[in-house]
């Protein structure tokens, strides 16, 4: 049983007591009838022989107000293609697979780059980016949710918990992040848990409140990969490519809306999906990769809003980071204790100590050059810089389909 | 016996002769090949990398080419496409110059008519990125002139005409190339005179109303003023 505790400057809708998954199924029905839903599966192919997949298209094949499905699919070949496409056949919402190793999309890469729009490294935020793009040249949906493939605890439960309050139309949501416990005998969540909220607060301890701040602080689970937002979203936002993708997408939601219109919602009482190794001495791989992202992600958004960053600033950040992270750490050691988890504390503080390098990484990068890598640009920039973009896209995925 | 020897030497010799009169003409055809395919693969090397280098692939991107190119599934690039229609028009006049040096009868009345033909297929071709250009214009401006207007079915309208402008472009290009001219012009008077008839009746019978009103009120306005003073 969950509290009902509101925090910071966006709404939390909590999951208190058993609620009717049938119930919130008919009601999403209803309003997909005005508001169709599109969901983006962005997957490698090799999570197709992994044991989520079979799981996730289990309960896919059980959701009824799901109007397409778009399954960027990355790392297959194309008889690899095909097969997930039978793989995916039980489900019976009309499913396209953007498949981003294909010639047709290939060219569209090449187009885009040809075009001056750089739409960054192969990966997770370009093939999400992809699918967007495809949704908007469909014009079928007005919703979009995504969530990963690798949910080895999925249920379809969690769908429509994530979909419920954009769809709704009596709440008037924008944006719903999900977020859960990354409980399993053990605590996962490392770099949210020992990165990302010891950072902010760190940065809230060195400059006072901050909009931004206060807006990223208020997510349980900033780094989850499940949201939902209106499709005039996947428009207008620009995405990292990084592993700064989650932390980026909050920050242009936090400059495009007001955080009235973002929630987050419980969307699982556990998840489990695969673990990143911490690989503490190779900043360039691994959790170490993901964490110099996300700070180099946090600190070019603050820039952007006027926060002065200087080497003093960064010495100070990397002291006060630390003992944020170890207060937080004794924290969850007592909650871990508390509700009988594993709990290994060496461990957790080696983390603390990568987590510091990577800070320290990313400080010096972001000195180096502050620009760092470009935002995915948005689809509003792409469809002036290319007017027949769009139709180009539906034809290579619908060919490719 | 020499007579008969005569007999079966003399086709021979003929043979042999005529062999001999054909022989230079056809090394000559052999080289007009391969120094024309050697020219064309060299020409259409310069011809992808100057479009390259001027950008041409961006414009066309922008221009609405690779669109067009995308929805008939080819994926190459614009400048590689078009590097390779100039390629294989090359090879085919090669193969037409080539044939001509064997100086056949019936070979040289076919290269004639290919040549003959070629200007009807280059004015074709103009005619084709002409209205092809025009109608992406036509129907962009409609469209923003009609969502600037306010008009709910802007997109459609826009879609119409453009697809209307492309059947009168693809009739006049099949008219062109004299492919059955007759029947196409037929279906084409046809296919646009119904559409036309269709729209004309549709516009009619439900805006007779409309009409009505906007002639009443031009009248209205017209009506001439009274000459009498009016005192107060």
């Amino acid at each position: 049983m969950t509290d009902f505790y509101q925090t910071g400057s966006i709404t939390t809708l909590h999951q208190i007591g058993k609620t009717s998954l049938e119930r919130i199924e008919a009601e999403l029905l209803a309003y997909s009838k005005a508001r169709p839903i599109a969901l983006v599966l962005p997957a490698l192919y090799s999570e197709f022989e992994g044991p989520a997949m079979p799981g996730i298209v289990h309960e896919l094949a059980k959701v009824k107000y799901l109007n397409q499905i778009v399954l960027t699919l990355d790392q297959a070949s194309e008889s690899e293609m095909k097969k997930a496409r039978e793989f995916m056949s039980p489900v019976s919402a009309e499913i396209k697979i953007v498949h981003n190793n294909g010639r047709r999309i290939a060219e569209i890469y090449e187009m885009l780059s040809r075009n001056g729009v750089d739409a960054g490294q192969k990966g997770k935020g370009r093939s999400a980016w992809l699918a967007y793009g495809y949704i908007l040249a469909r014009g079928m949906s007005e919703i979009i949710a995504l969530h990963d493939c690798d949910i080895v605890t999925y249920s379809r439960e969690m769908l429509a918990r994530l979909c419920y309050p954009v769809a709704n139309p009596n709440m008037d949501f924008v944006f719903c992040k999900g977020y859960y416990s990354r409980v399993t005998t053990k605590m996962g969540g490392r770099v949210t848990r020992l990165l990302v909220t010891p950072l902010v607060r760190s940065i809230q301890q060195l400059i006072g409140p901050h909009p931004f701040l206060v807006f990223l602080d208020s997510f349980r689970y900033p780094l989850a990969g499940e949201f939902c937002m209106v499709t005039d979203l996947a428009r207008v936002n620009r995405i990292p490519w990084d592993w700064g993708l989650e932390v980026g997408s909050l920050a242009e939601v936090h400059r495009n809306y007001s955080a009235r219109r973002v929630c987050q919602v419980d969307i699982a009482a556990t998840y489990d999906h695969k673990h990143q190794v911490l690989s503490a001495e190779d900043v360039g791989g691994g959790l170490m990769k993901m964490a110099v992202d996300i700070c180099k992600s946090v600190f070019r958004t603050l820039a952007s809003e006027g926060v002065v960053f200087s080497d003093g600033f960064f010495n100070s950040l990397l002291l006060a980071y630390l003992r944020q992270a170890e207060d937080t750490l004794m924290k969850y050691e007592a909650d871990a204790a508390m509700n009988g988890l594993e709990f290994d504390r060496h461990e957790e503080a080696r983390a603390v100590e990568a987590f510091t390098n990577a800070i320290s990484a990313a400080s010096r990068a972001f000195s180096e050059n502050a620009l760092g890598n470009p935002l995915i640009p948005n689809w509003s920039r792409v469809s002036a810089a290319i007017p027949a973009i769009f139709e180009m896209l539906e034809a290579a995925v619908d060919a490719d389909n | 016996m020499s007579d008969f020897l005569n007999l079966i030497l003399e086709p021979i010799r003929e043979m042999f002769m005529k062999f001999r009169e054909f022989l230079p003409n056809f090394l000559a055809m052999l080289v007009i090949l391969f120094v024309g395919f050697l020219i064309a693969a060299l020409l259409r090397r310069l011809l992808v990398r100057f479009l390259s280098a001027i950008g041409f692939d961006s414009w066309s991107d922008r221009m609405g080419f690779t669109s067009m190119m995308r929805k008939g599934d080819l994926w190459d690039k614009p400048s590689s496409m078009l590097g390779s229609f100039f390629f294989w028009i090359m090879v085919l006049i090669t193969l037409m110059t080539g044939l001509n040096a064997l100086k056949i009868h019936v070979i040289e009345n076919m290269v004639l008519q290919f040549f003959n033909y070629l200007p009807r297929a280059a004015s074709a071709l103009l005619i084709l990125v002409a209205g092809y250009l025009l109608s992406a214009f036509f129907s962009r401006t409609l469209l923003i002139a009609a969502v600037n207007a306010g008009y709910r079915y802007a997109k459609p309208v826009a879609r119409a005409v453009k697809v209307l402008l492309l059947i009168m472009t693809f009739a006049m290009v099949m008219e062109q190339l004299q492919i059955a001219p007759g029947i196409v012009l037929a279906a084409f008077s046809i296919v646009f005179g119904g559409i036309v008839a269709a729209l004309t009746i549709a516009f009619g019978v439900g805006g007779i109303d409309v009409a009505r009103k906007m002639i009443e009120s031009e009248v209205a306005e017209r009506k001439p003023e009274s000459t009498d003073v009016e005192h107060i």
